[in-house]
């Protein structure tokens, strides 16, 4: 699976929701609330095994800036 | 199912969203209704000024009662114990915290035994698994309030799931126990009551503490049962005759002591004890036994028995965690309530004692001093071969060899020692050789070392010199033989009183006294001779 792949499964699973696409964006998805959003992070460097800063985290607001941060970092 | 759950912190990442509906953070002004069960799950937040912290958390308890108050009895309502997972103790003599936890979930076991809807976790038996960095994740409970760290949620869940279905598990009632290499290690019929390995060091030791768990298990409700392949008129003298045996003939609610094979004996069991075969566990450490209850009687349960008897302890806990916890309403709680307040009590004495005889004098130390005979020499001769540490001359004896020096007029004292704690068994022992008209030497002076620390020995041997003055003897002479590892005696003598005459090169020492004035021992101990 691609890091891209990987990504949205590790969303899909987060959110409990099973469409989640690569225009997926806190605005447009309803599931995505803050709480999810800490969740997401939590669950990302695990699984990347990567460190986030709670500012990256903020950064992170739709699919195509978390897969730039996860990218980043490795 | 729908569940409310009352939290201080964030706690969806672990009991998740699925049919769970949040309190605000400490908030209990809504209590809802249309829901099916309760969840209580505050944690300790991590707050450094310890007086309004312990307030605090006394606060949580009036807030569980006005829930719980409003909650309908008719839904279970389940509380999480409280567990400080980020201790911050600024000076060393800060309790105020870990009382007011202790409160709390003291409380809250209450509560358990006193309603049958109410169910206590034990919190604890999930955070202990992690050490300080794991727990917590500063970064997400600064921005979320999640103090546990998330990345725990999958180990939560797990664990979280386990207690949910123990929470409707059935405990099993009855334990059958095979005796030979079970309750005791050897067997009986060949080795004989006092052949048995029980009490005194290990194997014994490990016996005699499984004894005594499955014994406080019995204490919870679990019924105990015998299924043995023996003679019972030789099970009933050990238990009459054996000093270490703790489970005896009145804490078996039923048994078989006969040479019928197991699976019959343990129908014949559920029948006289009126409970299913399926609320039984047979503990046997002979495997074809056990193949043979499987085989006949699959609605037993059959654990394996450990091979190696300090694995004893582990395997208890197995057993309990697999057949005998009670999540419920509980006299394991009701007890673990209990020894919170044991352990204020505790506290509260360790402070209290002005010095250390007053401490011993709470100890309720019993010193039993009693000559050598046929139960205690074997354990005599042993403690000869096996005390390194507090052993005056490390002379190593038989038991054939003890029996010896009785027939030659030696004196053999040993001792029996327990304080309310429990019972060390014979822990030392010293052998008096005849010496001249009216003087003794010491041959042989030793106590084990699990007994030191106390002034035992010093009460010991004053115990056994004023026996001699009695016994008209009137001088007392003895040595110090150095080892690699009794250095801690070579002063000994010198402390009882005693005047050296003289030094050897290899550092031994030869001492010399009269016995004329009776020796003063502390009050703090109960010495018996028998």
């Amino acid at each position: 699976m691609s890091l891209e792949e990987n990504v949205l499964d590790i969303m899909r699973r987060v959110f409990e929701m099973d469409e989640v696409n690569t225009d997926a964006s806190q605005k447009n998805c309803e599931r995505w609330d803050s709480l999810h959003h800490l969740m997401l992070a939590s669950e990302l460097e695990e699984f990347f095994d990567i460190e986030l800063e709670p500012e990256e985290i903020a950064e992170m607001t739709d699919f195509t800036r978390v897969v730039d941060m996860v990218k980043s970092k490795m | 199912m729908t569940t409310f759950v009352f939290r201080n912190q964030t706690v969806e990442p672990f009991l998740g969203y699925d049919g769970m509906t949040y309190s605000g953070y400490g908030d209990i002004s809504q209590v809802p209704d249309e829901v099916d069960r309760y969840i209580w799950f505050y944690q300790v937040p991590p707050v450094a000024d310890a007086t309004r912290l312990a307030q605090e958390i006394n606060s949580y308890r009036d807030q569980l009662d006005l829930v719980m108050g409003a909650a309908s009895a008719s839904k279970p309502f389940v509380i999480f114990s409280l567990v400080n997972l980020f201790p911050m103790r600024l000076t060393g003599c800060e309790h105020e915290v870990e009382d007011a936890i202790v409160d709390f979930n003291r409380h809250a076991v209450n509560l358990a035994a006193q309603h049958d809807h109410v169910k206590w976790v034990d919190f604890d038996e999930f955070v202990c698994r992690y050490d300080s960095a794991t727990l917590i994740d500063w970064k997400y409970y600064l921005m979320s309030q999640t103090l546990l760290n998330p990345k725990l949620k999958n180990d939560f869940s797990l664990w979280w799931r386990r207690v949910e279905e123990e929470h409707a598990l059935m405990r099993k009632k009855c334990l059958i126990l095979d005796l030979d290499n079970t309750l005791w290690g050897g067997v009986l019929g060949e080795d004989g009551i006092d052949g048995i390995k029980l009490g005194g060091d290990y194997p014994g030791r490990a016996y005699t503490q499984w004894q005594e768990t499955l014994l406080q298990l019995s204490r919870t409700g679990v019924i105990l049962a015998l299924c043995s392949k023996n003679n019972e008129t030789d099970v009933q003298e050990a238990w009459d005759k054996n000093p270490f045996m703790v489970l005896k003939r009145e804490h078996f609610s039923a048994m078989r002591i006969n040479w019928n094979d197991k699976a019959t004996n343990i129908n014949a069991l559920a029948e006289e004890l009126n409970i299913g075969l399926d609320s039984m566990v047979f503990i046997d450490d002979n495997p074809s036994e056990r193949e043979l209850v499987k085989q006949l009687l699959p609605q037993v349960e059959v654990p394996e028995f450990p091979d190696k008897p300090y694995q004893l302890m582990p395997f208890f806990k197995r057993l309990v965690d697999d057949y005998f916890r009670i999540y419920t309403v509980t006299s394991e709680d009701l007890s673990k309530a209990e020894q919170y307040q044991a352990n204020a009590l505790r506290r509260a004495e360790q402070s209290r004692f002005a010095d250390l005889d007053e401490y011993l004098y709470s100890l309720d130390i019993q010193i039993d001093v009693l000559p050598a005979d046929e139960h205690n020499m074997q354990r005599i001769a042993q403690m000869t071969q096996k005390t390194n540490q507090f052993n005056l001359t490390t002379r190593r004896y038989t038991q054939a060899e003890v029996q010896q020096r009785l027939d030659d007029g030696w004196l053999v004292y040993c001792m029996r020692v327990s304080d309310r704690f429990g019972d060390s068994g014979i822990t030392g022992t010293v052998f008096l050789e005849p010496a001249g008209e009216n003087g003794v030497n010491i041959d042989t002076l030793l106590l084990s070392c699990r007994i030191l620390g106390k002034g035992i020995e010093d009460a010991f041997v004053k115990t056994v010199l004023n026996l001699l003055r009695l016994d008209g003897y009137r001088e007392l002479t003895a040595d110090y033989l150095p080892t690699a590892k009794n250095g801690q005696t070579a002063d000994f003598y010198d402390r009882l009183g005693m005047t050296c005459e003289a030094t050897d090169e290899d550092g031994s020492k030869h001492y010399r006294m009269p016995i004329s004035d009776v020796f003063e021992i502390k009050n703090c101990y109960n010495i018996r001779v028998l």
